[in-house]
């Protein structure tokens, strides 16, 4: 088996990247880096509750190759509170209980901060497209979509 | 399995030239990850080309080209495709979730030549060419038609890199419409897709119509006698379903764990009938 590594930025911090050609970015961040705030669904890209930002946009880690983030900036769960407090997407979740088990909601979390960061004010339509490949099983959504709505209409007064 | 990353084009057909059928090619990863997964294929090397310049432009030049590494998002928000080319836009928008649609490209949909690809019914209507380039045989165009030669089989040599595809013009009174039947609007795999291009002249008479479908049979097609008997006319009901039942004729749906052959047999014709009549009213709403 040939390793290879490679350099990129998780949460702001340089890190090398050591895997084989199939590792998995998913399989990187949480057995070589111990960040397992990422969960592993499905691993077939349905459930999203690997979502990861890299430069920006959300991707399944499940399926995308570790050393494919060769110099990219990568961001995870870990890398979305601000100081010792929640990011507005985690807190808003929390006012509007859009989470029960938990286990989709890093994916959640991922997703809604690449959507707000693009379009800080998103329609509940909005929010809905962008959350398609975002799986829960215990919310039904509804509360979900609130807590990014309430975000929306934050930024708007501001 | 070695990851070999290519900077440049001429790196990866290097790659290629040198591995052959042991090299898997893999640009955005969304298909070939989970077939690697599931041990579908066992390559010696990915050739890694997601960061090769000069595929990803969309350009207008007479014909539309579509570089291979155009992504699912580029094509769906692409201001080039949104009015004239809006079936290309709206089935690369069907894809997956956002996350998939991010790094999924138009090369790595078309090459995993899936019998439920979306985007290969859009491509069919607008009569697209592939275009491929080795290192020693240089560069050839093939017609779409000919590419996709069997479930998950495309005439791809194993030195040979797809870097786009062309489509040809879309002047004049044409319009063009995708649809797709699915459980439900999100994340889902096409039970039935199908895209229409119909154009019309200055008395709305249809002189030139291309269906195509995919999910009906193991690989999407043209289908040329519905096609026909929409020529010279002005899509009426009767014409309309007429037509109707010749794309049926050509249809060998199956029974999958999506939908019953029985059900996709229900539906073709229904969408047909609803996709014609959206397009010929875009493209002939005017006319007196």
């Amino acid at each position: 088996m040939n390793s290879t590594n490679t350099s990129a930025l998780v949460n702001g911090r340089p890190v090398t990247i050591n895997g084989q050609g199939a590792t998995t970015l998913l399989e990187f961040l949480r057995n070589s880096l111990g960040l397992t705030g990422t969960k592993e669904g499905c691993s077939e890209g349905e459930c999203g509750a690997c979502t990861v930002l890299i430069d920006g946009r959300p991707i399944t880690s499940c399926l995308y190759p570790a050393l494919a983030a060769e110099g990219r900036n990568i961001e995870t769960i870990e890398g979305m509170n601000e100081g010792s407090d929640l990011s507005p997407v985690q807190k808003a979740l929390v006012a509007t209980g859009g989470i029960q088990c938990g286990f989709c909601t890093p994916g959640f979390v991922m997703t809604l901060t690449a959507l707000l960061r693009k379009q800080p004010n998103p329609s509940s339509n909005e929010i809905a497209s962008a959350l398609a490949g975002n799986l829960c099983r215990c919310t039904g959504y509804s509360q979900i979509v609130e807590a990014a709505m309430s975000l929306s209409e934050l930024e708007e007064e501001s | 399995m070695e990851f070999r990353r290519s900077g440049d084009l001429d790196e990866a057909l290097t790659s290629l030239a040198e591995l052959g059928d042991k090299a898997q090619v893999l640009a955005g990863g969304t298909d070939v990850m989970i077939q690697l997964e599931r041990g579908e294929i066992s390559p010696e090397t990915l050739v890694h080309i997601e960061r090769v310049e000069g595929m990803r432009d969309i350009a207008e030049n007479g014909r539309l080209t579509l570089g291979a590494l155009v992504t699912h998002i580029d094509l769906a928000q692409s201001p080039v495709l949104c009015d004239r080319y809006q079936s290309v836009a709206h089935a690369a928008s069907l894809v997956g979730g956002w996350q998939t649609q991010a790094v999924g490209t138009i090369g790595g949909n078309v090459c995993n030549a899936s019998p439920a690809a979306d985007l290969l019914p859009p491509l069919l209507v607008h009569g697209a060419n592939v275009l491929l380039v080795s290192k020693d045989r240089g560069e050839r165009e093939v017609p779409l038609d000919d590419f996709v030669v069997g479930r998950r089989t495309i005439a791809r040599e194993p030195d040979e890199l797809v870097t786009g595809f062309s489509l040809d013009n879309s002047e004049g009174r044409t319009a063009d419409v995708y649809k797709k039947v699915g459980r439900r609007g999100a994340m889902e795999v096409a039970i039935v897709g199908l895209a229409i291009r119909l154009s019309v002249d200055q008395a709305g008479t249809i002189n030139d119509a291309r269906i195509a479908v995919c999910s009906v049979a193991p690989v999407p097609f043209r289908a040329q006698a519905a096609e026909q008997a929409l020529l010279g006319t002005k899509a009426n009901g009767e014409e309309t379903s007429s037509a109707a039942a010749l794309l049926l004729e050509q249809a060998e749906p199956i029974d999958d764990v999506r939908a019953t052959a029985r059900y996709r047999k229900m539906v073709l014709p229904r969408i047909f009938e609803s996709a014609v009549a959206e397009c010929y009213s875009r493209v002939a709403s005017d006319l007196p």
